[in-house]
C-alpha cells in the first residue's frame, strides 16, 4: 500500500486534503437541513466537533469551530428574543405575558410583545438550531481545512485570481505589521500613538506603504515568469470564450425559467445543466493556456474518498428518510413533544465521525506555524 | 541595424472588453436572480414551490458564475501590475474586515473597495470586491454559502464605483459620497434576501416581515423592507454613515495615493523600442 | 552572455535619458559589481538586463540588449524569466508567497515544471544557500540575510544563467553580508552563473568582483574594467584602496590581504606618529542618559539583559553587534517603546516610558531604521510645515535645518521619491526641530552611498558638538570608526564591550575598519588619520 493510501495513525502525518473536508462538511450542511430533530442536530454537531477536536492543526484558523459555534448560539439567542417580541401566536401553552405594542400600519402594523407561548419559543429554538448547527458544520471544514491548501486547488483558468488571493492573504498580516511601525514612528513624532485619531492618522502612510509594494511585487512577479502563457490556437481560444459566454447565459435563462415558471420545470432544468456543462468545459479549455505547474500537491487517496463518502452517506440517507418518513426528522412543536433519535439517521450521523479515525494526523510544526497572529508575535518580537 | 521604432501602450487593470462586459452582463443577470426571486418569482414557479430549496441552488450555482467570470475577466488582460494592485488592495480591504468585527456594521473595508473601483476602473473594481470578499472570508474562517453572494454584491459595489461618471475635485467627493452611502445600503438589503425565504418560510416570524410564497411581489417587497428595518438597520445605517464619514475624511488623499500609484505602475505610459541614434559612443570592452 | 548595443534610455516625460549609448559585453560566469552614486541609473542599467526597463516601467529604449541571445525588444521579463533572476533591493517586497518552501517554487510553478524537477531543485536550493533548517518558517519570521538569501533561491531554482542583484548586502550586519557573498561566490565558481549586482558597501564585495562597472549618471559614459583598473580613479571607493591610493601603492590592492603584504613600509612611516593618536581625554558634559540593569523581554525571548550604560553630553556612541543582539531594542526602550521588564532607564532626568508627545521629542529623538515610517505627508514642503506645527516653531524653522543637513531639496517632492541619503535627512530634520539633546539613530548608513555616508559623518559630528548625545545602532564599521568616540558591542541581549572607539574595535575580527586590519598592530582606524599624520611629513 502507498503511505499516503494509509489509514489514520498507521499514516504519517500529512494534510488531507481541503476539498475532501468541505464536501464531508457540506454533507453534513444537506443532513442538517432535512431535518429540524434538535437530537439529531445536536448529534451533528458533537460529532462534527468530535473530528475538529482530533484532527485540527495548530494554527490560528483552526479556531474557527468554536467562533462559529458561538456565533450559532447568537443566532438561536436572537431568534428566541425575537420570536418573544414579535411573538407569532403559536400554540397555548402561555409562559408569560410581555406588555404589548401596536405598531402603525406603515410598518406593516406589526404587534410587539403580547402573550409568549412554549410552542412558539421552542420552535424558534428549533429553527435557531438548524441555522446554528449549519453553521458548526462550515466552521468545521474551516477549522480542518487549510485556506493556503484550498487555494491552491483552483483551476488553471483561475490561476490569475488565485495569485491576486495569495497576495492579498500573505501582505494582510504584514499590513497589520505596519500599523504598530507606523503608529511607533507617531510616538516618535511627538504624536498621539494611540487611540482613534492616531490610527487614522496611521492609516494613510500604511495605505501609501501598501500601494508602494504592490508595483514592487509585480515588477518581482513579472521577472519571475508570472503570466507566461502557452500560446492557444485561435480556435480553443474562440471555443473558450464562446463556452463561457453560453454557460452563463445559459444558466441566466433556467434561472429566468425557474423563477417565472413559464413551463414546466424540465426546461428550465436543462438550461441550467446546459450552463453547467459548458461553463466547467469553457473553464477546462480556457485552462489550456495556463502553462503552470504545481508543487507538491496535496494527495487525492484512499483517506480522501473515505472522508468524502462518510459526508455524503449520511446526507444521501437523510434524503431518503426525509422522503420515507419525514415524521422521525421534524421536531414536533404543536403539540409539545420531547423529540425522539430515530435510529438510521443516528447511525448515519455516526458514520461521519469516521473521519477522525481513519484521517493521517495534520503535521505539526508545518505551515500551521505561519498562521496570521503567531507572524504578528514574531514581527513583535522582532521590531 | 534596421530595427524600426515599435510602441505599445500597457493598458489598464482587467480592462473590460466587449465580451468580458457580456459576460459581466450575463453573469449579473444571473445575480440579480439569485438575490431578487423571492420577490420577483411567479407563484407557479418551481423556484417559489420549493422555496426552502431555492436559496440552496443559488448557493451552489452562483460560485461556479463567480469562477466563471472572474476568469473570463482575467483572460481579458490580467498582468502582473493589476493582479499585484487587485490583491494588495482586497488585501487592505481584507485586514480592514476583521479589524471592525463586522459589528454594527463597522465595516471600513468598503471605502477601499469603492475608491479602488473608482481609480482603476469598473473591472479592477469588481474584482477588488470579490476578491477582497473571499480574501477576508480565508483570513477570518468566514467561508460558507453566503460568500458568494458577499462576494457578487461587494464586486457590483466596486463595479458602480468604476463606472461613475467624470467629475473632479469636490464635486467627484460628493459623487462618491452619495454612491457609498447608497451602495452600502443597497449591500445590506441585498444580502438580506438570499436567506431571508429561508428564515421566514417556516411561518414562526410575525407575516408582516416573512416571505410569502406567491404572494406577489409588492406584497413580498414590502414584508422584505419590513424585515429589513426590523433586523438589519441597525446594521446598514452605520455601515453606510462610517463608509460616507471616512470619504468625506480620508476619500481625498486616498484617491490621491491610488492615482499616484497607478502612474507609478504606468498603466497608460507607451513602451518604445527604436532604432540607435547614431552617436559618438565610447565603447568599452 | 549580456551585451548592451549602443543602449539610451529615457523614461517617459523626462526631457534627458538616463542612460545613453550604453556598450557593454559581459562575458558569461564573471562577477561585475556596479558601482556609482545614488540616482545614477544604476538601478535602471540593472534592470534593462531582464526586460523590465522599458517593459514594466514604460518609456523608450533606442539600441539593442540581448541576453543569452534573447532580444529584450521581442523578450517581455516573463519570457525571460528561465534566464534572468531578479533579486530586489528590498527582498520583502517581491514575494510572492509567505513560506520558505513555497516561494521557492513559485518561480518553477510559473514556468511549468515537472513536479518531480521542482522538487528536486527545492532540495538542492536549500542546501546550496543553506536554508535547509528554515524551509517551513513563514518569510516575515526571517532575518534580514535569511530573507536575502530566500530571494537569491527564489529566482535559482529556474536556473537562470544571468543573476541580477540590487545591493544584496546594504542591510546586513557584517556576518550576514559574508554569508550572502559566500553563497554569491559559489554560483559563480561552481555553477559559472554571470552575476551582476550593485553595490554601495565596496569594502564588502570590490574583492570578489571580476569587473566593474562604473556608472556615472546622466550624461556621462559608462566605463567597464578591472576592479584594480577602475579602483585608481574611481569616485566611490573603499577605504583600503584610498589608503593604497594615499601610499601610493602600485597595483592597487583590492582585499585587507593584499595591502597587508605592502604595509609595512607604511607602518615603518607612521610608527613616529602612533603616541598622538591616543588623545582620549574626557571632554564631554553632564550625563545625558543612563541605564542600569535594564531588562526587557518580548515574550519568551529576552531582548536585554541587565544592561547598564551611560553616555555623556557631546559623545558619538556606536552600539554594534550582530543582527538579534538587542541594538533596535536598546534604542526602543530610550524612547519608550518598549516597557522595562526589570532595572531603570533615564534620558535627561525622566523615565522614557512615561514620557508623552512634547514631553518626549524634547527630550530624545530617534531616526527609525528606515526613515520613511517617520514621514507622512504628501510633499517636503508639508512634511517640513507640519513639524514647524508639532513643535510649536516659527514657519520655515524645519526647512532650514533641513537645507543645512541636505542642500537643494525641492519643495514640492513627494517623501517617498527622495533618494536614501536625503530621505535621512528629512527624518533627522524632522527629529532635530524639537531641539532634543539626545539623538539616536537605528542602522543610519542603510542604503547611503559614500559621498552621503560622508555627509552624514559631517553632520553626526557637528550634532556632538552642539553638544547633544548622540547614539547610532549600526553595522557599519567604517562609520563607527570614523565617528564614533566610544563602541558598545552587544550580544546576546548583553554588553561584551565597553569603551573607547580605538580599544573596542582594534583587533576584532568582527568589527575592525579595514585600515585598522591593514596596519595593526598600529591603532589607526581611517584613511583620514592616515593622511593627516603624513601631511606634515610629504
Amino acid at each position: 500500500m502507498k503511505p499516503q493510501h494509509r489509514l489514520g495513525a498507521a499514516a504519517l502525518p500529512r494534510w488531507t486534503h481541503p476539498v475532501a473536508w468541505w464536501a464531508w462538511a457540506l454533507g453534513l450542511v444537506a443532513c442538517v437541513s432535512r431535518t429540524t430533530n434538535p437530537l439529531l442536530h445536536a448529534l451533528i454537531v458533537s460529532v462534527a466537533g468530535w473530528v475538529v477536536a482530533r484532527r485540527r492543526p495548530e494554527a490560528p484558523w483552526a479556531n474557527s469551530f468554536a467562533l462559529f459555534c458561538r456565533l450559532g448560539i447568537v443566532v438561536i439567542a436572537i431568534r428566541v428574543v425575537v420570536a418573544m417580541i414579535l411573538g407569532g401566536g403559536l400554540g397555548d401553552h402561555v409562559l408569560f405575558t410581555l406588555p404589548s405594542i401596536q405598531l402603525p400600519d406603515w410598518v406593516a402594523g406589526i404587534t410587539l410583545g403580547g402573550p409568549v407561548t412554549a410552542e412558539a419559543l421552542l420552535s424558534a429554538l428549533y429553527e435557531g438550531a438548524v441555522i446554528a448547527a449549519i453553521l458548526a458544520c462550515i466552521g468545521a471544514a474551516n477549522s480542518l481545512a487549510s485556506p493556503a491548501r484550498l487555494l491552491a486547488t483552483v483551476p488553471a483558468a483561475l490561476y490569475e485570481v488565485g495569485v491576486s488571493i495569495v497576495v492579498a492573504l500573505s501582505f494582510a498580516p504584514q499590513l497589520v505589521a505596519d500599523v504598530s511601525r507606523v503608529q511607533t514612528a507617531r510616538r516618535l513624532r511627538g504624536r498621539p500613538h494611540r487611540g482613534v485619531r492616531a490610527l487614522a492618522g496611521s492609516a494613510m502612510p500604511v495605505f501609501e506603504g501598501a500601494l508602494e509594494r504592490a508595483v514592487d511585487l509585480a515588477a518581482a512577479m513579472d521577472s519571475r515568469g508570472y503570466g507566461r502563457t502557452r500560446p492557444m490556437k485561435p480556435r480553443d481560444q474562440f471555443i473558450a470564450r464562446v463556452l463561457v459566454l453560453i454557460s452563463l447565459i445559459a444558466l441566466s435563462i433556467g434561472v429566468y425559467a425557474l423563477v417565472d415558471g413559464v413551463d414546466g420545470s424540465w426546461v428550465s432544468w436543462s438550461f441550467v445543466a446546459i450552463g453547467i456543462i459548458c461553463a466547467m468545459v469553457g473553464l477546462r479549455i480556457a485552462g489550456r493556456r495556463s502553462i503552470r505547474t504545481r508543487y507538491r500537491p496535496d494527495p487525492w487517496a484512499l483517506p480522501e474518498w473515505l472522508v468524502l463518502l462518510s459526508g455524503w452517506i449520511p446526507a444521501a440517507l437523510f434524503i431518503a428518510v426525509a422522503v420515507n418518513d419525514p415524521a422521525s426528522l421534524t421536531g414536533q412543536t404543536s403539540p409539545l413533544q420531547w423529540p425522539a433519535l430515530p435510529a438510521i439517521p443516528a447511525i448515519a450521523v455516526l458514520m461521519a465521525a469516521l473521519p477522525g479515525i481513519v484521517t493521517p494526523l495534520p503535521p505539526g510544526g508545518g505551515p500551521a506555524s505561519t498562521g496570521v497572529a503567531s507572524e504578528l508575535r514574531r514581527q513583535e518580537v522582532l521590531s | 541595424m534596421t530595427l524600426q521604432t515599435a510602441t505599445t501602450t500597457q493598458s489598464r487593470p482587467a480592462h473590460i472588453g466587449r465580451r468580458t462586459g457580456l459576460a459581466l452582463a450575463a453573469a449579473s443577470t444571473f445575480g440579480l436572480f439569485a438575490f431578487l426571486w423571492p420577490l420577483i418569482g411567479a407563484a407557479d414557479s418551481t423556484a417559489i414551490t420549493h422555496a426552502s430549496e431555492t436559496p440552496w441552488l443559488f448557493a451552489v450555482l452562483l460560485p461556479l458564475v463567480i469562477a466563471v467570470v472572474l476568469a473570463d475577466l482575467a483572460d481579458g488582460g490580467l498582468d502582473a501590475k493589476g493582479i499585484a494592485l487587485i490583491g494588495v488592495l482586497s488585501a487592505v480591504a481584507a485586514a480592514l474586515r476583521p479589524f471592525g468585527g463586522g459589528h454594527a456594521g463597522f465595516e471600513p473595508m468598503w471605502i477601499v473597495i469603492i475608491l479602488g473601483g473608482r481609480v482603476l476602473g469598473p473591472g479592477a473594481g469588481f474584482g477588488i470586491g470579490a476578491i477582497g470578499m473571499f480574501a477576508s472570508a480565508l483570513l477570518t474562517g468566514g467561508v460558507g454559502p453566503w460568500l458568494a453572494f458577499q462576494m457578487i454584491a461587494a464586486g457590483w459595489v466596486g463595479l458602480g464605483a468604476g463606472l461613475l461618471p467624470r467629475a473632479s475635485g469636490k464635486s467627484e467627493l460628493a459623487l462618491l459620497t452619495v454612491y457609498g452611502a447608497l451602495a452600502c445600503l443597497a449591500y445590506g438589503f441585498l444580502l438580506n434576501l438570499w436567506f431571508w425565504p429561508t428564515v421566514t418560510v417556516a411561518g414562526t416570524l410575525p407575516a408582516a416581515i416573512s416571505f410569502i410564497p406567491g404572494a406577489g411581489f409588492v406584497t413580498n417587497l414590502g414584508h422584505w423592507l419590513a424585515f429589513c428595518i426590523a433586523t438589519s438597520l441597525g446594521f446598514d445605517i452605520p455601515r453606510a454613515a462610517l463608509t460616507v464619514a471616512l470619504i468625506i475624511a480620508a476619500g481625498r488623499p486616498i484617491l490621491n495615493a491610488l492615482r499616484r500609484d497607478s502612474r507609478r505602475a504606468a498603466f497608460d505610459v507607451p513602451v518604445t523600442f527604436r532604432a540607435p541614434v547614431p552617436a559618438s559612443s565610447v565603447h568599452v570592452q | 552572455m549580456i551585451t548592451f548595443d549602443d543602449v539610451s534610455i529615457t523614461y517617459s516625460g523626462a526631457t534627458q535619458p538616463v542612460l545613453s549609448h550604453v556598450n557593454l559585453t559581459i562575458p558569461e560566469g564573471e562577477l561585475v559589481l556596479v558601482v556609482g552614486r545614488t540616482g545614477s541609473g544604476k538601478s535602471t542599467l540593472l534592470k534593462c538586463v531582464n526586460g523590465l526597463v522599458p517593459h514594466f516601467t514604460g518609456g523608450t529604449l533606442s539600441g539593442r540588449v540581448t541576453v543569452a541571445g534573447r532580444d529584450t525588444r521581442t523578450h517581455p521579463p516573463r519570457e525571460l524569466a528561465d534566464v534572468v533572476g531578479i533579486v530586489p533591493q528590498d527582498p520583502m517586497s517581491g514575494f510572492v508567497t509567505d513560506v520558505v518552501e513555497d516561494e521557492l517554487a513559485y518561480g518553477m510553478e510559473s514556468l511549468g515544471l515537472a513536479p518531480d524537477v521542482m522538487r528536486r531543485r527545492v532540495e538542492e536550493t536549500l542546501d546550496l544557500l543553506g536554508l535547509a533548517h528554515l524551509r517551513n518558517r513563514a518569510l516575515m519570521s526571517l532575518s534580514g540575510g535569511e530573507r536575502q538569501r530566500v530571494a537569491i533561491g527564489a529566482v535559482l531554482t529556474t536556473h537562470p544563467s544571468v543573476l541580477v542583484l540590487d545591493e544584496p548586502t546594504s542591510a546586513l550586519d557584517p556576518g550576514a553580508a559574508e554569508e550572502v557573498l559566500a553563497a554569491l561566490q559559489r554560483l559563480v565558481h561552481d555553477l559559472g552563473v554571470t552575476v551582476l549586482m550593485a553595490e554601495h558597501r565596496l569594502e564588502r564585495v570590490v574583492q570578489y568582483a571580476d569587473r566593474v562597472i562604473v556608472v556615472g549618471g546622466p550624461g556621462e559614459a559608462i566605463r567597464m574594467g578591472t576592479p584594480d583598473e577602475i579602483m585608481i580613479d574611481a569616485p566611490v571607493a573603499p577605504p583600503v584602496v584610498e589608503l593604497g591610493r594615499l601610499a601610493g601603492w602600485d597595483p592597487l590592492p583590492l582585499s585587507v590581504r593584499d595591502a597587508r603584504r605592502c604595509a609595512a613600509p607604511l607602518r615603518e612611516r607612521l610608527e613616529p606618529f602612533v603616541s598622538d593618536l591616543s588623545v582620549a581625554t574626557n571632554m564631554y558634559g553632564d550625563e545625558a542618559l543612563s541605564m542600569s540593569d535594564a531588562i526587557v523581554r518580548h515574550g519568551h525571548t529576552v531582548a536585554l539583559r541587565g544592561i547598564s550604560i551611560s553616555a555623556q553630553a557631546g559623545e558619538i556612541v556606536a552600539v554594534m553587534g550582530r543582527n538579534g543582539a538587542g541594538k533596535s531594542t536598546l534604542l526602543g526602550t530610550l524612547v519608550g517603546l518598549h516597557g522595562l521588564n526589570g532595572g531603570s532607564a533615564s534620558v535627561g532626568n525622566a523615565a522614557p516610558a512615561s514620557l508623552r508627545g512634547r514631553e518626549l521629542v524634547t527630550r530624545v529623538g530617534l531616526v527609525p531604521q528606515d526613515p520613511t515610517h517617520l514621514l507622512v505627508a504628501d510633499s517636503v514642503r508639508d512634511e517640513c510645515s507640519a513639524t514647524d506645527l508639532d513643535c510649536g516653531l516659527a514657519a520655515g524653522s524645519t526647512r532650514r535645518t533641513l537645507d543645512r543637513l541636505a542642500p537643494g531639496i525641492k519643495d514640492d517632492t513627494h517623501p517617498r521619491d527622495l533618494s536614501e541619503g536625503q530621505r535621512l535627512a528629512l527624518a533627522l530634520a524632522i527629529v532635530l526641530a524639537a531641539d532634543p539633546p539626545i539623538v539616536l539613530l537605528d542602522e543610519p548608513t542603510r542604503g547611503l552611498d559614500y559621498p552621503a555616508k560622508q555627509q552624514l559623518v559631517a553632520i553626526l559630528k557637528s550634532l556632538a558638538q552642539e553638544g547633544r548625545c548622540v547614539l547610532l545602532a549600526t553595522h557599519d564599521v567604517e562609520l563607527a570608526a570614523d565617528v564614533a568616540t566610544r563602541v558598545i558591542v552587544l550580544a546576546d541581549g548583553e554588553i561584551v564591550a565597553d569603551g573607547p572607539a580605538p580599544d573596542v574595535v582594534i583587533g576584532s575580527p568582527m568589527f575592525a575598519p579595514q585600515v585598522s586590519k591593514v596596519l595593526s598592530p598600529q591603532p589607526w582606524l581611517t584613511v583620514a588619520q592616515v593622511a593627516r599624520a603624513l601631511e606634515p611629513a610629504s
